[in-house]
């Protein structure tokens, strides 16, 4: 078997195992686990592991149960929102069927109102983002939310959660976030590109569905190892466009702007949003005596653009462009989500001054309509980053 | 207004030519909408000549204010206490983003996603139209929804006395001691800023001040119950807006005074409509001067409004603060309190603002409610489906209208609340 053999092999594995995912969650939770759903990188799934129970992801991707939402929600809102709301309502999504309970946080406003309804249909928590990460008060007070929702799984599970079991997490938790980092540097190891975004997208999202951390852990590593084998010359994305995605979360069904990239002959070396690398760069402290500080200040941290000044994105992207060497920038929003919509002016100036290195915005919605238009864009801007990059395709 | 002020305003470097553009707009709006209604209490005498000199003589009270070593705040939303800028010695003035301004230059800095309130504050900003603003010694700015938040760190390239001041979202111990923590933080800032050192005193003054304004617009609004209502919804309103930016002494004394006046209306029955008009509660997002429109349209198709559900209304000024602490701990804990109460859509959940519509309702009668959504205002705009189900579960009848600062839906707005008010007649 080649060396690219065996990581396409790993890579089914993965997609087996997303398949498989549901039926392990509800085994686990007839082993008496507690399952809790949860819509957000914010909520620490070192505190939610560390007392027994299994976080599992939530957000909706795809557009089908987004009408059946619209009759609560306002139609002029985000499709993750609607797609979210709409799957509990309408009980056609096993994962939040298998759930126990919720938790919630006020990243949007979109999202903060949509959990007051959702209230009715499951046991709901939210947890509170201060939006002024360098104010001590704000600090402080996800400090405390750190606490509550510890105590909030604590009496869902009825286990109390301990430093050691913290410990432990947190060293699993880690471990998973320097492999996702490692993955997408070895998969763009000595200038060439081995597998695509579209490849990894399983890989990423499995990371939400799987109970088992070590277990997920085991088959990253070993999918790690199998890219480093894979040669230069065996590598199958070599001299595309070289693609950076950021913005708003995505996923199987709400993929439509990876798939065009690359389908147009671009490839996405990394994405900078929940999905992926904005939720695995930054570590929680190994060595703090005090485990639930270490976990609150590292997830206070996360870039995301509900923050004000949302500083830490920029450096963000410039690590990464740097790190897989990217020609062009994808900036995704969701139709309707005011928080990254406005930041894209910050990120255009931010790109403009250091790089500075070509931005493509994009703002869309779940539904299939515009296919066209953003293929136009999409294509129009990679023949700007590689004007040969059609005859490269063809190789 | 007269010319003498022109060069106060190419002083505060205001762009003269668009700024007579839009006083003109402003003069137009004010004689069409205020103007021409009938049966007025005399007293809003007053607050016509407050508007017609708002870019003149208040300008030059607060920029004579400024000659005298007093700072200038300026502020977007009624989360910022007041009593403590008072008590600093400064002057807080709203700055209120009530019409279009300069919009192609506006939405090349913000989503054209974006409600009209923020763009106006930044289109007054880039078209140098506003000398609230400029004479401001700090604008402070808040953490209240997703699109005002972000929106300040781009202002902040173009204000450079921005202050920004985090909100909690949620109604807990914890969201206090945020609140609490925001407000010691603006309080050491305005200390910065005056070189003042606030007192227990200052602060019990400040706090005595501004509850007198708050309960002269009690006064007045509770006046509104009566039937036939011995004011318009539309003058009622802007006392609401001259709330935020006159000297708060004259505001409470000219409003006392059209008080008197209203209460003898009450008492023969006089109103600016027949009695038996159908009575009207707008509730929702904040209408800044010259936001005028729906409250026109309302009143134009035969209905009175009697009550608004706003920030711009009883949202912003019902509760008073208590003065009874005696250290600047016990005073400032008290604002912290009052603050906490105010029930805006940005918190969650938010079920006082409910509350308070139904308890609205009752107080001024009002036969049904017009729910105001600017468009793309998410924390209002989702609140709006939950109230209108509530308000019908009550059988008061309820219509949600989401519209901006455009007059192209004037005509369709026009229609819908016709309907409405037809169904609201006996
Ligand atoms: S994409 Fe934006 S609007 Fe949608 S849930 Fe995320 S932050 Fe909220
Ligand atoms: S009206 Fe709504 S969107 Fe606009 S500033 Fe106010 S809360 Fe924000």
């Amino acid at each position: 078997m080649t060396a690219m053999a065996a990581v396409r092999r790993l890579l089914d594995q993965f997609s087996a195992m997303a398949e498989k995912s549901l039926l392990e969650l509800e085994e686990a939770r007839e082993r008496g686990r507690k399952i809790i759903g949860v819509y957000c990188v914010f909520a620490p799934a070192e505190v939610i592991r560390a007392a027994g129970a299994l976080p599992v992801g939530l957000c909706g991707k795809r557009d089908d149960p987004i009408a059946a939402a619209e009759a609560d929600l306002p139609a002029n809102l985000c499709p993750l929102i609607k797609s979210s709301y709409g799957y509990a309502i309408t009980g056609t999504c096993p994962f939040f069927a298998v759930s126990h309970a919720v938790v919630g946080e006020t990243t949007c406003d979109g999202k903060k109102k949509m959990y007051e309804l959702m209230r009715r249909l499951k046991p709901l928590h939210v947890m509170q983002l201060p939006y002024a990460p360098n104010l001590q008060g704000a600090q402080d007070y996800w400090d405390t939310e750190v606490v509550r929702l510890a105590a909030f799984v604590e009496e869902m599970t009825g286990n109390r959660i301990t430093r050691e079991a913290l410990a432990v997490e947190i060293r699993v938790q880690n471990h998973i976030r320097r492999l996702l980092r490692q993955l997408h540097k070895v998969n763009v190891a000595d200038d060439a590109v081995r597998v695509s975004g579209w490849d990894l997208l399983p890989v990423l999202e499995l990371r939400n569905f799987w109970p088992d951390a070590d277990a997920y852990a085991e088959r990253l590593a070993a999918l790690v190892q199998a890219l480093r084998e894979v040669p230069r010359t065996a590598a199958s994305y070599n001299g595309r466009p070289r693609i950076l995605l950021t913005g708003t979360p995505l996923g199987k069904g709400s993929d439509k702007v990876l798939r065009l990239i690359e389908a147009v002959g671009g490839v996405v070396v990394g994405m900078e949003n929940c999905t992926s690398l904005k939720s695995a760069w930054s570590l929680v402290d190994e060595e703090d005596p005090e485990p639930l500080q270490a976990i609150a200040r590292r997830y206070r941290a996360l870039p995301c653009s509900c923050m004000t000044p949302n500083e830490g994105r920029m450096a963000l992207l410039s690590e990464l462009v740097t790190e897989y060497r990217v020609d062009g920038i994808v900036d995704l929003t969701w139709h309707a989500c005011h928080t990254y919509m406005v930041e894209d002016a910050a990120v255009a100036k931010h790109l403009e001054r250091t790089g500075p290195i070509p931005l493509l915005h994009l703002c869309t919605d779940y539904g299939q309509n515009d296919l066209g238009a953003l293929r136009t864009r999409i294509e129009a801007f990679l023949e700007m980053l590689q004007p040969d990059f059609h005859d490269g395709k063809e190789e | 207004m007269s010319d003498d002020y022109r060069s106060m305003w190419t002083d505060l470097g205001l762009d003269l030519e668009a700024h007579d553009a839009l006083l003109g707009v402003l003069g137009n709006a004010y004689r069409e909408i205020y103007l021409a209604q009938q049966d007025r209490p005399e007293g809003m005498g007053y607050f016509d000549f407050v508007m017609s000199e708002v870019h003149g003589l208040r300008i030059k009270e607060l920029l004579d204010e400024k000659a005298a070593g007093r700072k200038i705040v300026g502020s977007y939303c009624v989360f910022v206490p007041e009593e403590i800028v008072l008590a600093a010695n400064a002057t807080l003035v709203g700055l209120c983003s009530g019409a279009d301004f300069a919009m192609e230059e506006v939405e090349m800095l913000l989503p054209r996603n974006t409600c009209a309130l923020i763009k106006s504050a930044f289109g007054f900003k880039i078209g140098k139209v506003c000398p609230y603003l400029e004479s401001a010694d700090m604008v402070v700015g808040e953490n209240t929804c997703d699109g005002k938040k972000k929106a300040y760190e781009s202002l902040g390239h173009m204000i450079e006395n921005l202050y920004v001041m985090d909100l909690p979202q949620m109604k807990s111990d914890q969201g206090r001691a945020l609140l609490k923590a925001e407000y010691d933080r603006f309080k050491a800032a305005m200390e910065v800023l005056t070189g003042v050192t606030i007192t227990a005193d200052a602060l019990k003054e400040a706090i005595r001040t501004v509850n007198a304004k708050r309960a002269a617009l009690h006064r007045l609004l509770s006046l509104r119950a009566a039937d036939p209502t011995p004011i318009s919804g539309l003058d009622a309103l802007l006392a609401n807006q001259v709330f935020f930016y006159d000297n708060p002494a004259r505001f409470t004394a000219s409003v006392n005074a059209i008080c008197d006046e209203l209460e003898k209306r009450v008492a023969q029955q006089q109103g600016v409509f027949a009695a038996g008009t159908p009575r009207i509660l707008i509730s929702g997002c904040p209408q800044a001067v010259p936001n005028w429109k729906l409250p026109w349209i309302i009143e134009s198709a035969g209905a009175v409004i009697v009550g608004e559900e706003s920030c711009v209304g009883e949202r912003g000024t019902r509760h008073l603060t208590d003065d009874t602490g005696r250290t600047v701990d016990e005073l400032m804990a008290a604002i912290v309190d009052r603050y906490f109460q105010v029930d805006c859509a940005i918190f969650t959940p938010n079920p006082d603002r409910l509350m308070h519509i139904k308890e609205m309702v009752g107080a001024y009668h009002a036969d049904g409610v017009i729910h105001y959504g600017l468009q793309f205002c998410q924390p209002y705009l989702m609140e709006a489906i939950p109230v209108e189900k509530a308000l019908e579960d009550e059988n008061i009848p309820c219509l949600r209208i989401e519209t901006d600062y455009g007059m192209e839906d004037a005509g369709q707005l026009k229609t819908r609340v016709e309907a409405f008010v037809e169904l609201l007649k006996p």
